[in-house]
């Protein structure tokens, strides 16, 4: 194993310096960045695109929560509640989650990652970020217009004879997954053809398998939801279609087409998220990956195995009990990939020379979430177990562990990792870690009593409950204002970090991943002189001239 | 790569290929018209159909797709999204099969265009779906408002 | 032009953006098999639930007419195939002849299928609720054409798409754009087009032969 450097003092650093020529200001005006061909520049748009979708997402979260305050109506009729959580759903899936992770850091740090100068097709990237934004703005034509009212999820019939406007929501959502899908087309012929010298299959950071890993299921699901998303548009707007039962139709059907990509598309919301904990836990351990091969492949693992358990949201829908039970069985088999990841993980920190910084905090917040979600994931697939917690709040609380304990700890650490390199500056390391702590206990209040709401049968997507939930639905209500709270204090300190934080120069974290190598913020070409790559990513068995720390932090 | 020298010998090998690969579209074009016509038992009609299919395409993917000359990556990349296709099929069908018959969409003489009157269940009939225009939940002023929760 | 004139600047040579431009062509064909295999699946599931009434319907499809658009397409793949072969070899002018054969089979594949369409909106034949013809007792028949004009009418699209596609190609050769040394463009129009063959070579038996 190689050796840490808890026993070797960091070099004094020498004034860290702010890259005056850099990818921010080469070129000005705003024609230069709308029609930009910079993967950095098109990150950073995604960036600012994606978080307003994730404020627009979260605002309906808070509706929904103070809707659910008390037993009957609160603020709101029954229509606009289940508009509420339609709505939710869309924005925060198919707007801000799949393309987040890979449209923000993918773009900004694989070709970096890779050794190269660009992504292999430049203009099909600025391309994704238009279907993106144009799909989002149809989706929000269809939202100011009433939005609809069948869960994300559009189940037939409801969604092909609903008078509600679900056709807009489906036309943006179709849009977006072109995005996703030349995003994903463009990362895998990256990888495949754009790596430099020295950089084999096996040396490449463990961010870009996983990045890839996500983009083959981008690639091999996202056309299935287009097709299923456009046959629902046509019977609802034309009734010809194959989803209705009075012309010979099978409901689910719809159901098996929908989830065919539904169930990867989580994978495309967590495999992202996987590679950022990849980097950060070996930056803040300053160690190399514990099994490195493992958790290589078992991102590969993950794609390829997450095909084959879609039916596991149909345990209770009428699909064949031969199915259900191929499909249960299935189930269990992808766990095992996200446990080998845990582990290595795990084993990275033992002897590790771990600093507690915010990226750190979100990584724990993320083991412990991930961890205890996969497992109610793995109780879920337990056929005779999600009997009793089908379309109840247990589900709820299972996916949102996961997606938010999971997923949005993970953006969270991954941005305040690259802050330092995509902008130059150091955010305010204390007020990092309050709103850490704040996230997380908020997070924990939120969520918890969802389960034990779930497993007391409270129903997801209901209106009204009985009186002898209330309790916990308070609470949960006040968990997600502290998980709003937390998320401002973020916003703040990170905003106030881009004209006054201090300068990080090139690697405050001593990092020894490939992107700490150059400036930041990188200049255009993201590297100054042609790099040479012949040690593995995340090297840290000796001093590396190049990568000393910028910044004590 | 322009070609410059003996070029004249190599095209026309080079174009050969793909006139034999036509003509053997066509007999397979033919073959599969005339298989049709003859009724072979349940499965095998669809099963010869389709392996016609298959080498057909795969003619067309090897010689006039060049999967045949440049190899790697892509011919992962399309091997792969058969396999895809073939479990998506594979697994849904497979429910459809499996299923307890009733289940299934109503095949032969339960299938009414109709709607069923009414029963001793349902006395009033089973609701027609909504088949106007504008918001059926609207509060009507000749009715009492619908109920609100559920 | 020399053909070092065509590489992008992240690319370090005219062999690799190459390997790479056919690389994504064939990602981007893979989702489109993806997306037909949506309706293919939706066509296994009511043939298998329905296979008297598909047969009944089936025949009251054209076959002379689709067999005949079957050979108009491979026909058209074999001129598409040749015409990368010449634009590869610098002749651009030879390449767009070849290209304009390809469209005409393409538009006469369009003109037969649209002869289909208008005489089954004539009998009766249309998709979902529309149906109104008599001639199929068993049922699933609506179904059968609901999901042969879904089925079409996408690959139609795509044939359109590739239209588009390969009418500016035509012209960018007559022009002389590819005789450098450089033909991938024509390679991969060439590639989206045999992608709408081998649709149609599953479409025609699925629909036609039964």
């Amino acid at each position: 194993m190689s050796p840490s450097l808890a026993t070797t003092p960091p070099a004094p650093p020498a004034e860290p310096v702010y890259n005056p020529r850099n990818y921010l200001n080469a070129e000005a005006g705003i024609a230069s960045w709308l029609l930009t061909r910079d993967h950095k520049r098109i990150g950073i748009m995604y960036f600012v695109g994606t978080t307003m979708a994730f404020a627009l997402g979260g605002l309906f979260a808070m509706l929904i929560r103070i809707e659910l305050l008390t037993p009957g109506p609160t603020i709101m009729s029954a229509m606009s509640y289940n508009r509420m959580f339609t709505l939710h759903g869309v924005v925060m899936i198919f707007i801000f989650m799949i393309p987040a992770i890979p449209g923000i850091f993918g773009n900004f740090l694989l070709p970096i990652m890779v050794g190269a100068r660009d992504v292999a097709f430049p203009k099909l990237n600025l391309l994704s970020f238009y279907l993106w934004a144009a799909g989002a703005i149809i989706a929000l034509y269809g939202m100011i217009h009433g939005g609809a009212d069948t869960g994300w999820t559009f189940y037939t019939p409801y969604s092909t004879t609903t008078v509600t406007k679900v056709v807009p929501i489906l036309l943006g959502a179709f849009v977006i997954g072109f995005s996703s899908i030349l995003t994903g087309l463009n990362f895998i012929v990256t990888t495949h053809t754009l790596r430099a010298p020295g950089i084999s299959w096996m040396k490449m950071p463990l961010f870009v398998w996983s990045i890839y890993a996500t983009s083959v299921i981008q690639i091999l699901a996202t056309p299935v939801l287009g097709i299923t998303l456009l046959l629902v548009a046509f019977e609802h707007a034309f009734g010809w279609g194959v989803f209705d039962p009075a012309l010979g139709g099978d409901p689910i059907l719809f159901q098996h087409m929908f989830w065919f990509y539904s169930h990867p598309a989580v994978y495309i919301m967590v495999l992202p998220a996987m590679a950022v904990i990849s980097e950060v836990i070996q930056a803040a351990a300053r160690k190399n990956i514990f099994g490195y091969r493992a958790v290589a492949f078992s991102s590969l693992g993950i794609a390829f195995v997450g095909f084959f358990t879609w039916g596991h949201h149909m345990f209770t829908s009428g699909q064949s009990t031969l199915d259900a039970g191929v499909f249960g069985v299935l189930s269990m088999f992808v766990g095992i990939f996200t446990a080998i990841k845990v582990f290595n993980w795990t084993a990275t920190l033992y002897k590790g020379a771990v600093r507690f910084t915010t990226p750190f905090a979100y990584f724990l917040g993320f083991m412990f979430f991930l961890v205890f979600g996969g497992m109610t994931g793995i109780a879920l697939a337990t056929v005779s177990l999600d009997v009793h917690w089908q379309d109840t709040y247990f589900v709820v609380a299972h996916f949102h562990f996961i997606m938010v304990g999971g997923v949005i700890m993970a953006w969270l650490a991954a941005i305040h990792y690259w802050w330092p390199k995509m902008f130059g500056r150091l955010y305010s390391e204390g007020w990092g870690l309050v709103s850490a702590v704040l996230i997380i206990l908020g997070f924990n209040a939120t969520f918890i009593p969802q389960f034990l709401l779930g497993n007391s049968g409270m129903p997801r997507r209901y209106y009204s409950y009985p009186e002898r939930f209330w309790p916990l639905n308070v609470a949960s209500t006040a968990g997600a204002s502290l998980l709003a709270f937390g998320f401002a204090i973020i916003a703040i300190y990170l905003a106030i970090s881009l004209k006054w934080g201090k300068v990080a120069g090139p690697n405050p974290w001593g990092s020894r991943g490939y992107e700490w190598g150059t400036l930041s913020p990188p200049p255009p070409e993201n590297f100054l002189e042609q790099p040479v790559f012949d040690r593995p990513p995340h090297d840290y068995s000796e001093e590396l001239p190049g990568m000393e720390v910028t910044h004590a932090t | 790569m322009v070609q410059s020298r003996n070029s004249v010998g190599e095209e026309h090998a080079g174009l050969a290929r793909y006139w034999i690969v036509w003509v053997a579209l066509l007999v397979g074009t033919v073959a599969t018209f005339l298989m049709s016509r003859v009724h072979l038992p349940s499965p095998f009609h669809l099963l010869t159909a389709l392996f016609i299919a298959c080498t057909k395409s795969m003619l067309v993917v090897l010689f006039f797709m060049h999967l045949w000359d440049h190899g790697g990556a892509n011919r992962l990349v399309f091997v792969t999204s058969l396999a895809f296709v073939a479990l998506f099929i594979g697994l849904i069908v497979l429910d459809n099969g499996t299923r307890f018959e009733l289940t299934n969409p109503a095949r032969g003489a339960t299938l009414k265009q109709e709607p069923p009157g009414p029963d001793l269940i349902m006395p009033e009939g089973v609701p027609v779906p909504w088949q106007g225009h504008g918001n059926p939940l609207a509060p009507d002023p000749q009715e009492k408002p619908a109920g609100q929760a559920r | 032009m020399q053909p070092e004139a065509y590489v992008a600047h992240h690319f370090p040579n005219l062999r690799q953006q190459e390997h790479a431009a056919r690389l994504g062509m064939w990602l981007f064909l893979a989702t489109e098999i993806l997306l037909f295999s949506g309706l293919f699946t939706g066509y296994s599931v009511y043939r298998f639930l329905y296979s008297e009434g598909f047969e009944q319907a089936s025949r009251l499809l054209n076959t002379t007419l689709g067999t005949v658009n079957t050979l108009v397409l491979i026909t058209s793949s074999l001129t598409v195939a040749m015409a990368h072969h010449f634009s590869h070899q610098g002749r651009g002018k030879t390449a767009a002849v070849l290209l304009f054969v390809t469209l005409l089979f393409a538009a006469a594949f369009l003109v037969i299928k649209g002869f289909e369409w208008t005489s089954d909106f004539h009998e009766g034949l249309l998709p979902g609720r529309f149906f109104t013809s008599t001639e199929v007792s068993a049922t699933g028949g609506p179904m059968f054409f609901t999901l042969y004009f879904l089925m079409t009418g996408l690959h139609g699209i795509h044939v359109i798409v590739g239209m588009v596609v390969l009418c500016v190609l035509m012209i960018q050769c007559w022009i002389g754009k590819y005789d450098h040394g450089y033909a991938t463009p024509v390679e991969l129009g060439g590639m989206y087009w045999h992608l709408v063959d081998l649709v149609w070579i599953f479409l025609y038996p699925l629909l036609y032969l039964i």
